[in-house]
């Protein structure tokens, strides 16, 4: 509740002042002379009106994009309004109403398309798409007239593509403006070239990317310089050529993961990509003897076969030699498979253990044959010690050495 | 004494050495703190969010049966978005006409054609004040790649004010049919193509609501704790409950309660507030009252470009509570009529029209009418309202002759006093003002009145005040203190004489 007598006094002078303002406006009798209410874009739009009073009333006029008011010219009793070339040239609904005192002259216009392309415009989407004939790229044509208005539905458009031998021309119309055509690809990968026309006006040209679709199984196989685990020679994988259903070789880059398992169902893993649809990978050999069995993944698509790998140890057997104090291990020389001494490098362990306990785990490169290990006194006080050596797998334990 | 005084005087030098010392420091770190404020990594994107809704029309999807790419809910979350965007922009284009933010919402070749409106507009300094409150679109196309849309906004309502000069020369609803190309662009889902496919006069039809068997003896209610902010946080079940039993033991029927627009959150009605208004009128349902709401109480802005705004809080407020038993009906705004002079009175009206439509569309039950300050403005939007309310603060003798004469201009509608009363202030400020028995005369008066002419009534108000907060009648005392006195109780809680009249019986 608001006590404002004041105001409800002012209220009532505003609403009498407010009244008598209407009623002061002259009445005229305006006619509508102008019979045609459809016009086309680019049409000079001119409403025409009776007068009896040669009062000039404005128009109120509504269009697509805004609204606006417009000055008539008085010529001999008749009103001109002339419409501005921004709005008859706009496609649409236009709605006009006579801004005389009773404000009854309204009506409406419809302005039409020119039947005449002028652009072409296009959107295409996805660029790329997967061969096999299930994927798709949608052209959409937008044809406009000269006016920017687009083309009146039932339009016809012809979507043409041209995809290795075969060329094809499609024939789509327009609604809602628009007119589009899903091109679908083939078997076979490759450049899908697109175009359009539409009243004998061509769009320019369009490129689909047609790439080959998801791989399938294949085969690998290996190549090895011999069978020996000397830890040094390294074995090479490689795929047979992979392709999709189609018979496209698959893209350029696809990845490649081989998973090695050995006997200890450790699992190695190393990797390539594919060039011109074959993937090669590399892994070094074992130093000790094993079985590999190999396996290929790309992954969550394709598989390979299994591939089994025996390695043969390189090293039958070993000497190992203690010197006076015990304090100096040599282990060697270490011989491969044609006598040779064992390439730099072999890992050669010794483990300390005193009374069934592992003290201390000391490993070593071999260096020209041999290794050797050296027991300091600081970590290997005087006493009885059991010592065990692995060298390629091979474990030759040596007990109760005084030291 | 020379010795002491080098003493002191060499005290003095390491002292102020000191302060001048720790003063640098205090001022290089001051300095290095300031310098370092703003530099907060949390604050250094921008990331957060600083949406505010500005407009929001009615929007309704038809269900998505599109050609091409299958629509989902994101995505149309982000078309809708920018689509109203694009409406708003526009809108505030013509109001102002700028074109501030219309690149974002059309494309290079759209934009033209609202720029060449915008110059012919302010060459003939017209401007468009509009919105649009209804929106029905159906999704046509989506384009496989999710670049292109094509939308038909079928019946979208528009309102209309055409300005020459800042003077109003036409005012129009119309209803239209649009055809919308939207492209994504930069991130934005920009109009490509707006055509207007069909347009009409828009008037909605509403049903009248028969109120017949409405029988109204009841009062305006405000706890005495905290009127005029009633659902604040001293808003209590006990005290509203305890008061409404006076009422219903006087021999009242009904309370006229009051939503406040912004303390409810505006558009984004806060759930608690809504909740304390549910319970009001479940107290009242207890107490076998009914309740007439006011919304929209401290509000006066009435602009146009903020219509979908209010329209969506009543929204909110009239969906929470049109099925409730003890809604009487609503009152769509308190004295409209002192905002005609401010805020324009061809405005005004248009925006009560409209709300009146909006809270019919939503409740087709309960009666709607407008609490106008004095029975002069009761004849406006008269055959929009299902019954007549105003309110009665002038000489008791002219009520009568006000009452039969407003009804013989409205015959058909019940009319109805929604606010009536007397201060009983005397003091200070107005030494010689009404008694509490001056008060308890004009309340049997009033009656008397009532039941001879068989006068719907709701009196101001239960409780004196002591409180009254500044937005109600302003800062002057004298108004503050006659304002506070209206009541049937005092501010003691005990009954004042007139409390004997106060429903007739």
């Amino acid at each position: 509740m608001k006590l404002k007598f004041t105001y409800l006094i002012i209220t009532c002078l505003f609403l009498l002042v407010d009244n008598t303002s209407m009623s002061n406006t002259v009445k005229d009798d305006f006619k509508l002379l102008t019979k045609v209410n459809q016009f086309t874009a680019g049409d000079v739009i001119v409403l025409e009106f009776s007068t009896s009073k040669n009062s000039k009333p404005k128009l109120y006029i509504s269009h697509s994009y805004g609204n606006t008011v417009l000055k008539p010219t008085l010529k001999s009793d008749i009103l001109y309004f002339t419409f501005p070339k921004t709005i008859s040239n706009k496609a649409g609904v236009i709605n006009w109403q006579l801004l005389s005192s009773d404000g009854t002259l309204s009506g409406i216009l419809q302005i039409a398309p020119l039947a005449e392309v002028n652009t072409m415009e296009t959107y295409l989407g996805p660029p790329s798409i997967a061969a096999g004939g299930n994927d798709f790229s949608m052209l959409v044509v937008m044809p406009t007239d000269v006016y920017d208005n687009t083309l009146p539905d039932s339009t016809k458009v012809n979507i043409k593509h041209q995809f290795l031998d075969n060329e094809y021309n499609n024939s789509v119309t327009t609604e809602h403006g628009i007119s589009y055509l899903n091109i679908f690809s083939e078997t076979k990968s490759g450049r899908m070239l697109v175009s359009s026309e539409c009243m004998e006006k061509n769009s320019k040209e369009f490129t689909i990317n047609v790439l080959p679709n998801i791989p399938t199984n294949f085969i690998i196989d290996f190549e090895r310089h011999h069978e020996y685990a000397d830890g040094n020679q390294v074995t090479s994988f490689s795929t047979s050529i992979i392709k999709d259903t189609y018979g496209n070789i698959v893209s350029d880059g696809t990845y490649v993961a081989f998973y090695i398992s050995n006997q200890d169902e450790a699992i190695l893993k190393t990797s390539g990509t594919t060039v011109n649809g074959i993937a090669s990978a590399k892994m070094i050999h074992p130093d000790h003897e094993d079985n590999w069995s190999v396996k290929a993944l790309i992954e969550g698509i394709a598989e390979s076969n299994s591939l089994q790998l025996a390695y043969k140890s390189a090293l039958s057997d070993y000497d190992i030699h203690f010197s006076d104090d015990n304090r100096t291990i040599t282990v060697g020389p270490l011989r491969s498979f044609m006598n040779q001494m064992i390439p730099d490098g072999l890992e050669v362990s010794l483990s300390v253990f005193k009374d069934e306990k592992l003290i201390k785990n000391l490993i070593k490169p071999s260096f020209e044959g041999y290794a050797t290990f050296t027991l300091d006194d600081n970590n290997f006080p005087n006493d009885t010690y059991n010592f065990e050596i692995e060298v390629a797998g091979i474990i030759k334990p040596v007990t109760n050495k005084k030291i | 004494m020379t010795g002491i005084n080098k003493n002191i005087l060499r005290a003095a030098l390491v002292i102020s050495y000191i302060l001048v010392i720790a003063l640098v420091v205090f001022g290089i770190s001051s300095l290095f703190s300031y310098l370092n404020t703003g530099a907060d990594r949390s604050s250094m994107l921008h990331t957060e969010i600083k949406k505010v809704e500005q407009y929001l029309p009615k929007i309704t999807w038809a269900p998505l049966n599109n050609e091409g790419r299958a629509m989902d809910a994101q995505t149309l979350d982000q078309i809708q978005d920018d689509y109203l965007d694009a409406w708003y922009v526009k809108q505030v284009s013509y109001k102002t006409n700028t074109t501030v933010g219309i690149d974002d919402y059309y494309t290079e070749s759209a934009r033209k054609n609202i720029y060449d409106n915008i110059l012919l507009n302010k060459k003939e300094t017209i401007s468009v004040e509009s919105t649009t409150l209804e929106h029905h679109p159906t999704l046509e196309f989506f384009s496989e790649d999710g670049q292109l849309a094509v939308i038909t906004d079928y019946d979208v309502v528009e309102y209309k004010r055409v300005l020459e000069k800042g003077k109003l020369i036409l005012e129009t609803s119309e209803q239209s049919t649009y055809k919308i190309i939207l492209l994504l662009e930069d991130g934005f889902w920009r109009i490509r193509h707006l055509i207007k496919k069909t347009t009409k006069p828009y008037k909605r039809q509403n049903k009248t609501i028969g109120t017949h068997a409405i029988d109204i003896k009841g009062i305006n209610y405000y706890p005495q704790k905290n009127p005029w902010q009633m659902f604040n946080d001293d808003f209590s079940k006990d005290s509203i409950s305890k008061d409404f039993k006076i009422i219903k033991d006087a021999g009242l029927n009904s309370v006229r309660i009051f939503v406040p627009y912004e303390d409810f959150g505006k558009a984004a009605v806060r759930p608690k507030k809504l909740d304390k208004l549910e319970e009001t009128l479940n107290i009242a349902e207890d107490n076998n009252l009914k309740v007439l709401v006011t919304l929209f109480d401290f509000y006066g802005d009435y602009s146009v470009l903020n219509w979908s705004l209010n329209q969506r809080h009543a929204e909110i407020i009239v969906n929470k509570l049109k099925d409730h038993p003890a809604l009487l009906g609503w009152d769509i705004k308190n004295e409209p009529n002192l905002d005609f002079e401010s805020r324009n009175t061809t405005l005004v009206t248009a925006w009560l029209n409209s709300m009146i439509d909006l809270v019919k569309s939503i409740d087709e039950h309960h009666p709607v009418t407008i609490g106008w300050s004095n029975a002069e403005s009761a004849n406006i939007l008269q055959e929009k309202v299902d019954f007549v309310s105003f309110h009665y603060y002038e000489d008791l003798d002219n009520l009568e002759k006000t009452y039969l004469d407003l009804k013989e201009n409205i015959p058909n509608k019940p009319a109805i006093i929604t606010e009536f009363g007397l201060s009983s202030y005397r003091g200070l400020w107005s030494p010689f003002g009404n008694s509490e028995n001056d008060q308890a005369e004009y309340h049997q008066e009033a009656q008397t009145v009532f039941a001879k002419n068989n006068i719907q009534f709701m009196s101001w108000t239960l409780y004196d005040y002591n409180k009254i907060p500044k937005e109600v009648i302003g800062r002057l005392p004298w108004r503050k203190q006659a304002q506070g006195c209206f009541g049937f109780i005092d501010q003691n809680g005990e009954t004042k004489p007139a409390f004997k009249y106060i429903s007739g019986k």
